[in-house]
């Protein structure tokens, strides 16, 4: 008994030294994007699109956990891996879209960070730029260490619309119900919104982020198990942040027939509806994730380009060691920063083209990953088995083709 | 190597005797009937002598369906910018599906795109392109490039990129500065991985020859497979270089892949003090573990050191010094200085014990280099030696060595028996910590 307890407790600290990438990572994807498609999704659908989340939740379990085997098989990043084995073309090109697609994440990241200072009542002349100094500070200044305790507190208010979700008292019995029964409806309007929905969970950036973390982390073979369950642990409290949200927003804006566009509309008429509490909460946790994925982009950004490219990466060499790696990490917070204070700028745009050069990367990394994931020379016995392999080409596959829809109903509208 | 005319006659033969890899991939095979065989995809080179020379083409054919054959280097006619003709016909040529033979170094699989360590930089860079050198026939790895323009090469917008910078600044740096780093600081780090070693052995003479900071800072920039894969390649006093340079993050995850027996290996090679600083903070069975299999001595000494608290000067001290039971000549104790084998700590210090180890006086090289040899060795040494005790603090220490100019200081137990020294090294890094210390907490409070 005593030394099943003292092993119960070793694992557990083990654990706690390999946690981190996965949950991160995983956090990271509730975004300002993420919220403002999860909120559309409760107020326009109800509790219609909840069932959606299981089989994400599978999807980001799968293609996280390759990406997070490969570095601490290979002990490189995805970026190195596919300069490697696939040369720098085709790294050169996945880097410039990179590159583009998030600097538009960046920007619609600070636009979050924006709205939710105006739902406090500060102008977002004084919260944006502190943000951009904050953001470029805690990287330029910190180590990788002190900043993944930053980012895991981070993680930890996203607690805020869980609670906000209890205090709109939903109906448990018909999110049960709802959760487990897939209901397709077949107007253009709801498959768009499930499209959506599903397409902001598994991003390019995420793949890269991983991967660099867990090396970075340095964790070793033998506590690998632990590194997978701190995939699944995040993938599960990513998606169960989601349904809260969706759930606090089809209580109150659904029932009511309230339409909104972004995730600003949605705290405001949380206000009279579900109270001052509800909003404030909603509103924090904006800003919360705003902040957060603002911080990691232009990092992850900055540290893939530099990788793949060959210049010197990392938080601890200086400017004049690495050049490259601090122009393009200062330059895309700069330009996130600045374009949301131009007067007159248009959010929705903006948007769009971030999810169009998201689709548009997705795929080849995703090919990417199950060509590198499968190569017997890189990774000798823990290629994938083989049922492992036909639920992660279902995946790709299903992710490809959401992408490319995705892609073409962008521009068709 | 090369004969004087050969080189001329190349260079007419040839307008450029410098070829670039990238300007070779890709290009297309013509057998001797002037048939299409397929492109050029890697070159195997043989990595015995410093400038590798071609030895085998690997030509691949189809898509998505890829086919690979090997062909010997002597076959082939004639290389000029477009193609590649060779003697032979193209029934002769055997195509297969694979062509990973992990005993040889390639270009394309090892080298180009792949990290290596530039031994001269004392850096890990990436090979954006290869430069080779046509001799006789065949090719030479001549430089690695590494700079931006040959990314740009690689991605096919040289001319482009030539043209516009030129039409901007025609004396950019850009235009006329190569970046290549000569093939004989190149250390490539590419795995064979059913053996774990690195393909090239000629290079180890330059790793050595780094300073140890530096090589451990290299070696803290590779990931972890390379590290070890790297580290299983050098020789014992390398080794022992890198594993005092490197944190103890790294030192751990390095033994876990090592046997034991060369941990041991290690531990027996580095100043007993490092040695202890090591297992201490090792868990306590492994510690035990590799304590066990050391020499009897060895353990107890370090068993011993490892008793004592780290910053009092029992922690800090080392096991490692020269002494003499007194009585003894200054002439025979030189001629044991000398063929002593020493290890990498080496202060000029000797001491003077009697029988039973205690310490008696303390003299440096230069003043047994000046004494009589006739004369005994107690007449030579200095006036008074001063001492610290096992539980004496750092500062006390220190204070100590400023005040009597010592490089090194004598640690003794409550009976005046010499236990071990203290360098100057030792306590320097420990006072740098306790000022960086200090520092932090001065920059934090609120101005």
């Amino acid at each position: 008994m005593r030394t099943k307890l003292r092993r119960f407790w070793k694992n557990t600290l083990i654990f706690l030294a390999v946690m981190g990438p996965g949950i991160i990572t995983a956090n990271v994807d509730n975004d300002a994007g993420g919220i403002t498609t999860y909120s559309v999704a409760g107020a326009h659908f109800g509790y219609s699109l909840i069932w959606s989340f299981i089989p994400i939740i599978i999807a980001l379990v799968i293609i996280q956990e390759m990406c997070s085997r490969m570095a601490v098989v290979t002990g490189k990043g995805l970026a190195d891996l596919i300069r490697e084995e696939f040369g720098v073309r085709v790294t050169f090109y996945a880097m410039i879209v990179l590159i583009f697609s998030n600097i538009f994440n960046t920007i619609s990241e600070f636009a979050g960070i924006a709205a939710s200072s105006e739902l406090f009542g500060v102008s977002k002349y004084i919260v944006v730029p502190l943000c951009a100094i904050f953001v470029w500070w805690l990287i330029v200044k910190g180590t990788y260490k002190s900043v993944e305790k930053v980012f895991l507190l981070a993680c930890v208010f996203y607690v805020c619309y869980i609670i906000s979700g209890f205090l709109t008292k939903p109906n448990w019995n018909e999110v049960l119900k709802s959760s487990v029964n897939p209901v397709f409806k077949f107007n253009k309007a709801y498959l768009l919104m499930l499209m959506g929905v599903i397409g902001t969970t598994i991003a390019p950036w995420m793949q890269f982020y991983q991967q660099a973390s867990v090396v970075e982390k340095n964790i070793k073979l033998k506590n690998y198990k632990y590194s997978k369950l701190d995939v699944i642990i995040g993938a599960f409290i990513v998606n169960i942040v989601a349904i809260f949200i969706v759930i606090v927003c089809a209580d109150t804006l659904f029932k009511n027939g309230i339409r909104i566009e972004t995730a600003k509309d949605a705290a405001l008429a949380l206000k009279p509806l579900a109270g001052r509490y509800c909003f404030y909460l909603f509103a924090f946790g904006l800003l919360n994730a705003s902040v957060f994925s603002a911080c990691i982009l232009p990092l992850s950004t900055a540290y893939s380009v530099c990788e793949g490219m060959g210049w010197e990466v990392g938080v601890n060499r200086r400017f004049r060691q690495a050049p490259q790696f601090y122009i393009l990490y200062s330059a895309i917070i700069i330009i996130g920063a600045v374009v949301i204070l131009l007067p007159r700028v248009k959010l929705i745009p903006i948007m769009l083209l971030s999810q169009a050069t998201n689709g548009l990367l997705l795929p080849f990394v995703l090919i990417f990953m199950l060509l590198l994931v499968n190569n017997k020379r890189l990774m000798g016995k823990y290629t994938n088995s083989k049922t492992y392999n036909l639920f992660a080409i279902l995946t790709v596959v299903g992710m490809i083709g959401l992408s490319v829809a995705l892609f073409f109903t962008l521009f068709i509208k | 190597m090369l004969s004087q005319n050969k080189t001329i006659s190349e260079k007419l033969n040839s307008q450029c005797m410098f070829v670039y890899f990238s300007q070779l991939m890709d290009k297309s095979v013509i057998d001797s009937q002037g048939e299409l065989v397929g492109r050029l995809y890697d070159i195997i080179v043989k990595p015995t002598e410093v400038y590798p020379a071609s030895a085998n083409l690997i030509i691949r054919k189809g898509f998505p369906n890829r086919k690979y054959a090997v062909v010997s280097w002597h076959d082939i006619l004639e290389r000029d910018e477009k193609e590649i003709r060779l003697k032979i016909d193209k029934p002769k040529i055997v195509f297969s599906e694979r062509h990973d033979n992990k005993e040889e170094l390639t270009l394309r699989r090892d080298i180009l795109d792949q990290q290596v360590v530039d031994t001269y930089n004392h850096k890990v860079i990436r090979v954006n392109d290869i430069h080779m050198l046509a001799v006789d026939h065949s090719l030479m790895i001549a430089h690695v490039d590494i700079s931006l323009k040959g990314l740009i090469r690689r991605l096919g917008f040289e001319k482009i990129v030539d043209f516009l910078v030129r039409l901007t600044n025609r004396n950019a740096d850009y235009l006329k500065t190569e970046h290549l780093i000569s093939w004989k600081h190149i250390q490539p780090l590419s795995i064979n991985p059913v053996s774990m070693t690195i393909k090239v052995n000629v290079p180890e003479k330059q790793l050595s020859s780094i300073p140890a900071a530096d090589l451990g800072e290299i070696f803290l920039d590779l990931n972890i497979k390379n590290q070890i894969v790297l580290f299983k390649a050098l020789d014992l006093n390398s080794k022992a270089k890198i594993f005092m340079n490197i944190d103890f993050k790294t030192q751990s995850s390095l033994i876990e892949e090592l046997e034991p027996k060369e941990v041991v290996e290690i531990l027996n090679s580095i100043p007993s003090d490092e040695a202890t600083d090591f297992l201490e903070k090792l868990p306590g069975d492994l510690t035990d573990k590799y304590l066990s299999l050391m020499e009897n001595k060895q353990s107890k000494k370090l068993s011993q050191l490892l008793g004592y608290s780290s910053d009092s000067a029992g922690g800090l001290m080392t096991a490692e010094y020269i002494s003499f039971i007194k009585g003894t000549t200054v002439e025979s104790a030189l001629r044991q200085i000398k063929e002593r084998p020493y290890k990498s700590e080496q202060p000029q210090f000797v001491y003077i014990v009697d029988e039973n180890n205690h310490l008696v006086g303390s003299t440096n090289f230069r003043r047994l280099l000046l004494a009589n040899p006739q004369d005994i060795i107690e007449n030579a040494a200095f006036p008074r030696t001063f001492f610290v005790h096992l539980n004496s603090s750092v500062k006390e220490v220190a204070y100590l060595m400023d005040k009597y100019k010592y490089y090194a200081i004598p640690v003794i137990d409550e009976n005046s028996v010499l236990q071990g020294i203290i360098t100057v090294d030792d306590i320097l890094s420990q006072l740098i910590s306790i000022a960086w210390r200090r520092l932090k907490k001065i920059k934090v409070k609120p101005k």
